[in-house]
């Protein structure tokens, strides 16, 4: 009654890739009896070494800062772009074509990449990850919101169509007002997103907390390891909270 | 004040002939009501009257000037000179009722002022009238999304007032509401077109609402105008004709 043939056909795929996935993979739940090791690894982390707290904080803003610019300028360069990537909005049929394939060409480049090309001119630090989160955000958001455009609801750019406003100007006011919320709650996803993609991002150089995880564990420093992944924790959940906050109350 | 003359639309992707040969004139003081079935072609009629719908074939003359060979800029400004009303309000949410009729200005008023907000003392003095017009000064600062469904009309109504119009188009302006509330909608209406002088058309079902306000009624069938007259001459005999569905039709419309 509630299945049919294709359901059945369907799940034997879904078994295969499976199966394939798991031998690519190497996915051997046995493997796990050698347990102990990882405990006596973690066991290295405690106690916590607060000695270079004041440190730690300092490059946890960075990474803060870091998140919010890449994630805040993508946001602001892809805003007008997503207008041109809607296909309601777009101010010629050609126009939007080739910003959308313009938009999933950015998206396709991973951030790391972006980081490893713009090191050799910008140097070391924090700013060629920022760039590198921007470039990577414009494509996100361009998608994201050009996406929200479309599923807007037309009434309110029909009238004020009506009323004789220029056409950009009646988009503008009938759409963005009702997208708002949305932008905003994917924002703060990508601003989370752009966290640990900073994060990453220190490994190769980018500063902020994640280089300093990255340098304290392959200098075995494991009780400043433990301090730096509780920091990250605590981080991560404010901004959630923070987010959560902030979206009710504008709805 | 419009002249309609042979105009007829047609929807090339779905091979629908929305309107078919329609000529008449419409003069300020008449309040029209447009009946007819769904499907009728009244929608379309009244979106060509400001250039909403672009007509395939046929001219229309907006205070002389023929509109079908208008370009979006030329369109504009017709359009500011006619207030719409819809069947949804249409309005923005989020915004509040004075911003929503604000934006009913627009038209008239640079870019650069619109996108910052800034209003003359004459445009927000305009703005307050026109809301105490349609009685709401109570809740000008309140957010559209938290008005009733009558309350919403009256702000969509409230809108179209602030572009001083020559010209008040509604599309089924009524069709959400309940019976009582169209009556105090469809009063409203008469009192303004006659403070102003305007020219109004309004899409109705109901014929009972046509019959008590409208000065004239216009009845399309299937794209076709089938009466153009005072209402007292639209009897039972154009009602059925107007409504009833051609027999091999009926059974699609049965459950209109």
């Amino acid at each position: 009654m509630w299945f049919k043939k294709s359901n059945f056909i369907t799940l034997i795929i879904i078994l295969i890739l499976i199966y394939f996935s798991m031998r690519i993979t190497e996915f051997d739940l046995s493997k796990f009896r050698d347990f102990r090791n990882m405990i006596d690894f973690l066991s290295q982390w405690w106690p916590m070494d607060f000695s270079q707290l004041p440190g730690m904080v300092e490059d946890t803003f960075e990474t803060l800062a870091m998140a919010f610019l890449g994630s805040v300028f993508g946001l602001l360069i892809a805003l007008p772009i997503s207008f041109i990537a809607a296909r309601n909005t777009a101010p010629s049929k050609s126009l939007f074509h080739f910003m959308r394939v313009a938009l999933s060409f950015v998206r396709s480049i991973p951030e790391i990449v972006i980081g490893l090309i713009l090191l050799t001119t910008l140097g070391l630090g924090p700013f060629p990850a920022v760039i590198a989160i921007m470039i990577h955000n414009v494509g996100v958001f361009g998608k994201l919101v050009s996406e929200l455009i479309e599923a807007a609801d037309p009434g309110p750019q029909e009238a004020m169509r009506a009323v004789g406003a220029k056409k950009w100007l009646a988009n503008l006011f009938s759409i963005l007002p009702q997208i708002w919320p949305n932008v905003l709650s994917q924002f703060f996803y990508r601003f989370e997103v752009a966290i640990r993609t900073s994060l990453i991002l220190g490994f190769i150089g980018g500063g902020g907390i994640g280089q300093r995880l990255f340098n304290d564990f392959k200098t075995f420093q494991y009780s400043s390891v433990s301090l730096d992944v509780l920091i990250i924790m605590i981080m991560v959940i404010a901004i959630d909270f923070l987010a959560s906050t902030i979206r009710n109350r504008v709805i | 004040m419009i002249q309609v003359k042979n105009l007829s639309v047609h929807y090339p992707d779905t091979k629908v002939e929305a309107l078919t040969d329609i000529s008449l004139s419409l003069e300020k003081g008449d309040f029209v009501c447009v009946l007819g079935k769904s499907g009728a072609g009244k929608s379309t009629f009244i979106r060509c009257l400001n250039g909403l719908q672009k007509p395939t074939d046929g001219e229309i003359l907006f205070d002389g000037k023929n509109i079908a060979a208008h370009n979006e800029e030329k369109l504009r400004k017709v359009r500011r000179e006619a207030g719409m009303i819809f069947q949804h309000f249409s309005l923005v949410p989020r915004l509040s009722v004075m911003q929503n009729v604000l934006t009913g200005m627009f038209g008239y008023r640079s870019s650069f002022k619109n996108l910052i907000g800034w209003f003359t003392a004459d445009e927000l003095a305009l703005a307050k009238r026109v809301i105490s017009d349609v009685g709401l000064s109570e809740m000008a600062y309140r957010k559209v999304e938290q008005l009733s469904g009558g309350q919403k009309q009256r702000v969509g109504i409230a809108r179209a007032l602030a572009q001083q119009p020559k010209v008040l188009l509604g599309d089924e302006p009524v069709a959400s509401l309940d019976p009582g509330t169209s009556n105090h909608i469809f009063t409203l209406l008469t009192e303004m077109h006659e403070r102003l002088d305007l020219l109004t058309i309004i899409n109705v079902h109901d014929i009972e609402l046509a019959k008590r306000y409208a000065t004239r009624i216009l009845a399309l069938k299937d794209g076709k105008l089938i009466f153009d007259g005072p209402p007292e001459r639209f009897t039972n005999a154009e009602y059925r004709e107007t409504y009833t569905a051609d027999p091999q039709t009926a059974f699609f419309d049965a459950g209109i």
